[in-house]
């Protein structure tokens, strides 16, 4: 799939708001990366403090490997710094964010496949016992704990529009240009990655049972 | 309208984006076909266990904690005036100096975005460029590690390698010396990790960190990267302990092309009389038939941390 270098990357703010869950303003992250390009780059720390989570959940998720996830937020905050004059006036900065973590995860498997770690168990199972679903008819924490395991094992692609899409929360515009597809791709993708999704569960399921 | 058309719409009625008419017409035919009605209660209930999964755990202080140390060095870094073009011009000149024959602009940048993060300016920018020293043998070796290096240049560039995003990363000495100490618990580090440390070895301005380098080095000296790397760091180091060091460590490993350096430096007057010393009995080693000493060879002393 052709991605496109930073520098030609740019999304018209006309385009309809982010959903991001913890973005207040979209107008205003823009501001504030302007101000960085400028030269204050402290005001970088604003909007570290507003997308580092949901770029860490978003990390965490694709590669499960959370201390790795670490790392790769600090990598796209340090190429936001390396590459902020490529910052656009026309920019929208949540899906400049995202167009950089995609690259940075795609550089992380990169390496990563020289040397197979696909799931780290023992991250993994770290992961302390969060408070209840929010939708409490949705399942048991064993039945949380299968999906997570079902997510992990989607193919690569499969899981990124899943993520992107139910977790990150992005429309099916923004990931559209994203992965520089249409829309219309973005939602078979998205289909057949629920299908997917579904065949997996169901199998780590079965494994399970017997 | 039949299975297939109406499976292809699921993602768009379960978003809410598709038409009136058509999410009508497709309520109809779930309504009355049990295989689509199966495929749709699926979807929804996938999306339902995949919607219901907690956020992931909170990251460690860590990540804030790097994230703002880097933060500082960037804008420090933005409100002077451009030391690091300054600092390149200069390494620039340099390797034009020390590689006279080769074109040397792709070393010295690769150089360069390491010295980014350790070069604070003050200990190179105040030494006068050293004069050309080499020797054709010498030479050869130095572009033998521009290539070496060269081709890593990508992955240096992208500081992919953790020592280099680290040592950019953290600004007090003592952090940068734990990076580097850190190196030493890997028992075949990546190439790029022993890169790094031989730009640690040419750009920090701390003699501490790089006494530390040369001993994280010296479980790797049988390396020819490493090797080289010393042998076109030492004629510009000028702290009397690190140039001991490194004397120490070619001179256990018998690096032969080592001698020329070090008759060079046994009788430079201006040089520091320990210094002298140790290229004195460096030569007379590298000279003598080379006698097969495991307790040298294997884990050079070094004056200070040993
Ligand atoms: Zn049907």
């Amino acid at each position: 799939m052709f991605l496109a270098p930073v520098t030609q990357f740019r999304v018209s703010s006309a385009e309809a708001p982010a959903s991001l869950p913890a973005t207040v303003d979209a107008d205003s992250d823009h501001e504030l990366m302007l101000a960085v390009r400028a030269g204050e780059i402290r005001r970088l720390g604003d909007l570290f403090e507003r997308y580092h989570k949901p770029l860490y959940g978003f990390f965490v998720r694709l590669t499960n490997q959370p201390s790795a996830s670490e790392d790769l937020v600090q990598i796209v905050f340090y190429r936001i710094l390396k590459y902020r004059h490529t910052y656009r006036d026309e920019g929208k900065f949540s899906a400049w964010i995202y167009h950089l973590a995609r690259k940075v995860s795609a550089d992380h498997f990169r390496k990563s496949a020289r040397t197979p770690t696909p799931t780290d168990p023992a991250d993994f199972n770290e992961q302390p016992d969060q408070e209840p679903a929010p939708d409490a008819q949705a399942g048991t924490a064993d039945d949380l704990e299968l999906m997570r395991r079902a997510l992990a094992r989607v193919t690569h692609d499969h899981r990124e529009v899943l993520v992107l899409a139910r977790l990150q929360h992005l429309n099916h515009q923004e990931i559209a240009r994203l992965l520089d597809c249409s829309v219309g791709a973005v939602k078979v993708r998205a289909h057949r990655a629920l299908k997917e999704l579904r065949e997996v569960y169901f199998k780590i399921r079965k494994e399970q049972a017997a | 309208m039949n299975c297939q058309r109406v499976q292809d719409n699921f993602i768009d009625h379960q978003d809410g984006t598709l038409p009136p008419a058509e999410s009508a017409a497709l309520r109809a035919h779930l309504a009355s076909c049990p295989d689509c009605q199966r495929e749709w209660s699926a979807l929804q209930e996938m999306t339902r266990k995949l919607d219901a999964l907690p956020a992931t755990e909170e990251p460690s202080p860590r990540l804030r904690e790097q994230f703002y140390a880097m933060l500082e060095t960037h804008q420090r870094d933005a409100d002077t005036v451009s030391p690091f073009a300054l600092a390149k011009s200069r390494i620039d000149r340099f390797f034009a100096a020390l590689l006279p024959s080769t074109p040397s602009l792709q070393f010295a940048g690769a150089l360069a975005v390491l010295a980014l993060g350790v070069f604070t300016g003050a200990r190179y920018l105040q030494q006068p460029v050293p004069p050309a020293v080499t020797s054709p043998a010498d030479a050869q070796r130095l572009a033998n590690l521009e290539r070496e290096l060269a081709d890593q240049k990508s992955e240096v560039k992208d500081m992919g390698g953790l020592v280099a995003a680290s040592l950019l990363q953290h600004k007090s000495t003592s952090e940068r010396l734990q990076t580097v100490l850190a190196t030493m618990d890997q028992k075949s580090p990546d190439r790029h990790v022993l890169t790094d440390l031989l730009g640690a070895l040419a750009f920090d301005p701390s003699v501490n960190v790089r006494l530390s380098t040369i001993e994280a080095l010296a479980a790797h000296a049988d390396q020819a990267v490493v090797r080289q790397g010393l042998l076109a760091t030492l004629p510009r180091e000028s702290a009397p302990l690190v140039q001991v060091a490194m004397i120490e460590l070619l001179t256990s490993v018998r690096e032969a092309a080592a001698a020329p350096l070090f008759e060079r430096l046994s009788r430079d007057e201006t040089a520091d009389k320990d210094v002298r010393e140790s290229a004195r009995r460096g030569l007379a080693l590298l000279r003598s038939p080379s006698p097969t000493d495991p307790l040298k060879s294997k884990q050079p002393s070094n004056p200070v941390l040993s």
